[in-house]
């Protein structure tokens, strides 16, 4: 297990801000709140509470966890009473992307992992960061799945997400940037793809992405 | 989901048959626990009457195989019903599990 004490939800945050600075990592449009969106619903299937296939999401278990990151959305879940797919709920999640993250940046915050910086222009709050306070939980959680991507070695069912996770939204090419891994960019795939929510995840950010694309494509040409 | 425990050339073998799920992969996680506890190292699935496998079925499946290899152990997946192939094809767990057209071939290989 990485960090068994964080949930997937809180590592996605960790990981999407930069090393040096503890600003956002640049990532594709939406890429972020569909991460997050995942990782909510892979912490739910983790902890037991929702299961999911290719063709739906179902609430198993619809007790609340006592986890105040988790459990609203297991209630948004367990409230719905037709079967949706896994992209309809990434998709409704993607936009509460502000709550989910606030609560897992101050509870990495209240754990001592990030500490919150504003710099200020002008005497008026112009920038907000989270430096991370010593990096250890970053580095030890790249250096891990690192070495799964570069070896052989089977991940367990909780790596394998957050793998799904990181390249879904794109986080790996900014946390795995070296040549070595670009090299094994098969692997990584292979890895990626092990858990449903991950690729659903990927599948999401590459749909928004290209619509963008296409949306300014078309602007340009009736300019 | 039925799970039959047996043992083919000497080899732990599970036989699973119907639906591998949110409800019952605990079942199933629960009956390789104890046997993963007696400290084999070699467990073989027969899927041959496994007809569906949810995310949850298949993180019970990876875990198992993780452990196994952890411990330097073997997990095969034996004789893999049409449906779970698929499965395993679009998750990409023909490519990192050790799969087996039979269990004859799980046990001797």
């Amino acid at each position: 297990m990485i960090m068994p004490d964080l949930t997937l939800t809180e590592e996605v945050v960790l990981l999407a801000l930069d090393d040096q600075t503890g600003a956002a990592l640049h990532l594709p449009y939406s890429a972020l709140s569909y991460g997050l969106a995942g990782a909510v619903l892979a912490d739910l299937a983790l902890a037991g509470k929702i299961d999911t296939d290719d063709k739906s999401l179902s609430v198993i278990n619809a007790t609340a966890l006592g986890d105040p990151l988790l459990d609203p959305w297991l209630s948004l879940l367990a409230g719905e009473k037709e079967l949706h797919p896994v992209a309809y709920w990434l998709s409704i999640l993607s936009q509460k992307q502000r709550e989910i993250e606030q609560p897992a940046l101050d509870r990495l915050i209240a754990r001592g992992i990030l500490r919150l910086e504003d710099k200020k222009i002008l005497w008026v709050i112009g920038r907000r960061r989270y430096p991370t306070v010593d990096g250890h939980e970053r580095t030890e959680v790249r250096t891990r799945l690192g070495r799964l991507v570069l070896g052989e070695d089977l991940p367990d069912p909780r790596e394998a997400i957050l793998i799904g996770l990181l390249c879904g939204c794109r986080i790996t090419d900014n946390i795995f940037p070296e040549p070595e891994f670009a090299a094994r960019s098969d692997r990584l795939a292979t890895l990626a793809k092990l858990d449903l929510v991950g690729r659903e995840v990927a599948a999401a950010t590459s749909a928004a992405v290209d619509a963008l694309a296409s949306a300014r494509t078309s602007a340009m040409t009736h300019m | 989901m039925e799970i039959r425990e047996s043992s083919a050339n000497e080899v732990p073998l599970l036989i699973l048959t119907g639906r591998l799920d949110g409800r019952t992969a605990p079942i199933l996680e629960d009956k390789i626990s104890s046997l993963l506890a007696t400290g084999i190292n070699h467990l073989v699935f027969d899927c041959s009457g496994v007809d569906y496998a949810s995310s949850a079925g298949l993180r019970v499946f990876l875990s198992t195989a993780k452990k196994l290899a952890t411990a330097k152990g073997r997990c095969g997946f034996a004789a893999l019903a049409p449906n779970l192939r698929e499965i395993f094809e679009v998750s990409g767990f023909l490519q990192v599990l050790e799969i087996h057209p039979s269990v004859a071939d799980a046990t001797i290989s």
